[in-house]
């Protein structure tokens, strides 16, 4: 029914890749963070332009320019944040752009009612109709989603990690719809990195691999096993052969946190941390290591447990709090967390820390400007002036910036969450040596990725969360593939 | 790429972009000082002055709120109250005294803004249109309806006095803008309202106290409009409680002119300055000419939106 082609070459391509997926069948499209899944989709509905290769829908070749032409042609992408009108009721987001109207050009409800009871019914579920959406559950918006997608005649439904923050009963429902679909001659690509879900519900699985596709398998004529060493490739097995050698370790407990807790996602943790380790963390997305990371710095409020430095138990209220006590974080979502785009490089730099550089309150410009020339210089940050606007460096560079913001505040414990996300491979291996750096001068550096190979490169030590819990500890030299098999099973 | 280029290497259209208001202000100038020959005289940029300075006074504090990504409509009210307040105390005390309270009580206001604001999290806008219309009706109790007069030639002296050749509300302005841009721009209070303007949580996740600052903005606001209410009184020795209408949307009218940012992070005392002269030279000009007060009103309206609409399109276009 379709056949996918395209070749993208350069750095973070996909390349040249073919992928088939039949009518009323679900294809389970697997690969790490990276691998180009999000890519893949994004060629197909038109959100990205690709560089050659074509897209046959329904046996005809078709040119999306945009996701809405994909959406108006039968061909829906259900992403991980939904996409609905939190205002508008189930119904007046479900027909949003496909109204009924009667000859008068009033809506006509009486059609719409009888249409979403038609549908529902064929799908053996309800929703009350007439309930906002911002009153739903994670998982009914998941359905309303699936709705509206039925609703404007999709045949072809792409479902990017539908259930990441579902519980296990949601889950269950959703793959009994996903079932009724498929019954229903609509084809589904699921997108996932959980394989328990994977060998449930998928006729077939395509692997991807760095940009790669490695093969496409039927379900039932292969195990968990293959489909893990497909996704990490068996030449990783030597990944640690790495230069980011390991010092020895200081038996200084800088970092102790006992039973954290707040909400689900981050239930009842603790670990340890020592002076100048890279302790490694990491998990799929949604694990609960952003909200980890948020907590420790209190970013945000501790439902109960205790964080405790230099053997000091520390309440926090406030990040001013958790700078104070030496802890830093680099947040993950760099351009919204991490740094005030619009203004320049030195004003971006000196914030954290801009007390030093204003005795009295008054900022002396020398000082400042100094301080920022040096941090330049240290980071080797690629900038045409320490008046730059931030807005207009490369990603790595911003990185960079979101790094050096803290060093002045020479923290005991950095925390960086996701560091190496969205920025190319050269200005990656530039931050593993920073990381390793800071790490040699004595600060404990807290190291979340869910990239599992850059976690087996970099950490000393690494811990992995699943769902809001610490399942597995390993030190350095740990393979790959062990790493990854650990993060998969924890994740039921 | 191309783009890049220009913002690496500021060139005379960085100049411009970034000094735009300027350039439109002294071109203004010339073509004005060709058409009305009365525009160059002394007395009239001393005029021009002088009537820029309680505007002036009060968009300082606008432009704090603005660059610290908030908004205050309750301005213009402080005024009339405070006004009110510095004629109708000097029944009572001595006039030094009374300026004193009414600047207190500026800042509390603008505590109350910023309180409401920042804590409470009611959009700026609607939290100071309440105290807006709280102050009004302060004013108008206060009041009791009726204009308030008082004789203090001391008094008299802040809004109608001259310093040498030069009226000292222009002379107390041109301090005040010296004064709190350099708060703006070379101490920790200025550079976190830019922080937390352009970016409120990766303020505070850089330790940043940012509710307490986004306060502070208002407080100077506040205090700022108390202070133009103090020159109004001074000025006219009377209030009546229906002045000061409109003048919140004057302020921040300058402000937005002279291109500090609708939503924050950035700007300039000294532009907003320039806002106010501009506004008021094209004021003056109308009023040389003959033109009717009617027209004027369009055309602020219009360079409004041009100046506005010339930062937000640029912006998008990035």
């Amino acid at each position: 029914m379709i056949k996918l082609k395209k070749s993208f070459p350069g750095v973070i391509a996909l390349d040249e890749i073919d992928l088939e997926i039949y009518k009323g069948e679900v294809h389970a499209l697997v690969g790490e963070n990276g691998a180009g899944k999000s890519t893949l989709i994004k060629l197909v509905v038109g959100a990205y332009k690709k560089d050659s290769g074509e897209v046959y829908f329904d046996n005809q070749k078709v040119e999306f320019a945009s996701p809405a032409q994909a959406f108006q042609s039968g061909l829906s992408v259900i992403y991980q944040e939904n996409s609905l009108i939190p205002q508008l009721t189930v119904l007046q987001n479900i027909f949003l752009g496909v109204e009924q109207f009667t000859s008068l050009g009033i809506i006509n409800e009486k059609e719409i009612y009888r249409q979403y009871l038609q549908i529902t019914k064929r799908l053996g579920f309800e929703l009350s109709p007439d309930e906002k959406v911002r009153n739903l559950g994670v998982a009914e918006q998941k359905l309303v989603e699936i709705l509206k997608a039925l609703i404007h005649k999709a045949k072809f439904i792409i479902m990017d990690e539908p259930t990441a923050s579902l519980s296990e009963n949601e889950i269950e429902h959703l793959f009994k719809i996903i079932t009724e679909l498929k019954s229903n001659q609509i084809s589904i690509l699921y997108i996932t990195h959980i394989l328990d879900e994977v060998f449930r519900i998928a006729d077939r699985i395509t692997v991807l691999r760095d940009g790669k596709k490695i093969n496409t398998v039927f379900t039932r004529e292969v195990d968990r096993e293959k489909v893990i060493t497909m996704m990490v490739g068996e030449s990783l097995k030597n990944a640690y052969t790495s230069t980011f050698s390991k010092k020895k370790k200081s038996q200084k407990v800088v970092l102790k946190v006992e039973n954290l807790k707040r909400k689900s996602r981050v239930n009842d943790i603790s670990f340890i941390a020592f002076a100048g380790e890279i302790l490694g963390i990491t998990g799929l997305r949604g694990a609960g290591k952003t909200e980890l990371s948020r907590l420790i710095f209190g970013a945000d409020r501790l439902e109960s447990g205790k964080i405790i430095i230099d053997n000091q138990p520390i309440r926090f209220h406030t990040p001013l709090d958790a700078v104070n006590h030496g802890i830093s974080l680099i947040p993950e979502d760099r351009k919204k967390d991490a740094l005030i785009l619009m203004l320049e490089l030195y004003k971006n730099i000196t914030l954290p820390t801009l007390e030093q550089f204003s005795p009295g309150g008054v900022i002396s410009r020398d000082k400042e400007f100094t301080a920022t020339k040096k941090a330049i210089e240290k980071l080797d940050i690629k900038t045409s002036g320490i008046r730059q606007v931030t807005k207009y460096l490369s990603g790595g560079n911003q990185q960079k910036v979101a790094i050096s913001k803290w060093l002045q505040a020479k923290p005991k414990v950095l925390i960086m969450d996701e560091p190496t996300q969205g920025i190319d491979v050269k200005a990656k291996v530039e931050i593993y040596h920073i990381v390793r750096k800071l790490a040699e001068s004595g600060v404990c550096i807290i190291f979340i990725s869910s990239e599992v190979s850059e976690v087996v490169k970099v950490s000393d030590r690494i811990l992995v969360l699943s769902n809001g819990k610490i399942t597995g500890e390993f030190e350095y030299g740990v393979n790959q593939e062990e790493l990854m098999r650990t993060i998969l099973k924890g994740s039921k | 790429m191309a783009k890049k280029k220009d913002l690496n290497l500021p060139g005379y259209w960085y100049l411009i972009s970034k000094n735009g208001i300027l350039f439109i202000f002294l071109l203004l100038c010339i073509l004005l000082s060709i058409i009305t020959p009365g525009f160059l005289s002394w007395a009239n940029i001393l005029n021009v002055l002088r009537q820029s300075s309680i505007i002036g006074i009060m968009a300082i504090g606008t432009t704090f709120v603005i660059i610290g990504g908030g908004f205050d409509i309750s301005v213009g009210s402080i005024l009339v109250l405070t006004a009110a307040m510095c004629v109708g105390l000097q029944y009572y005390m001595h006039w030094s005294l009374a300026i004193l309270i009414v600047l207190i009580i500026g800042v509390l206001i603008g505590l109350l803004n910023g309180f409401l604001a920042a804590k409470i999290h009611i959009p700026a806008i609607i939290a100071t249109l309440g105290t807006m219309t709280i102050v009004r009706g302060l004013a108008y109790l206060y009041t009791g309806g009726y204009p308030l007069y008082v004789e203090a030639p001391d008094f008299a002296y802040i809004g109608t006095g001259y310093l040498g050749p030069i009226p000292f509300p222009v002379i107390l302005l041109i301090i005040m803008v010296a004064f709190w841009q350099f708060i703006l721009e070379r101490t920790r209070f200025g550079r976190y309202a830019c922080a937390l303007g352009g970016n409120k949580e990766a303020a505070r996740l850089s330790g940043v106290k940012v509710d307490y600052y986004h306060i502070l903005t208002f407080v100077v606001g506040g205090l700022m409009a108390a202070m133009s209410g103090v020159v109004y009184a001074s000025r006219l020795l009377s209030v009546t409680p229906l002045a000061g209408q409109g003048y919140e949307l004057d302020a921040i009218a300058s402000t937005v002119i002279g291109g500090t940012s609708v939503s924050g992070g950035e700007g300039s005392v000294v532009r907003t300055l320039i806002g106010v002269l501009l506004l008021t030279i094209i004021a003056n000009v109308f009023n040389l000419m003959g033109i009717h007060i009617y027209v004027q009103y369009v055309v602020k309206g219009a360079i409004i939106l041009s100046a506005v609409g010339f930062d937000t399109y640029s912006k998008f276009r990035q």
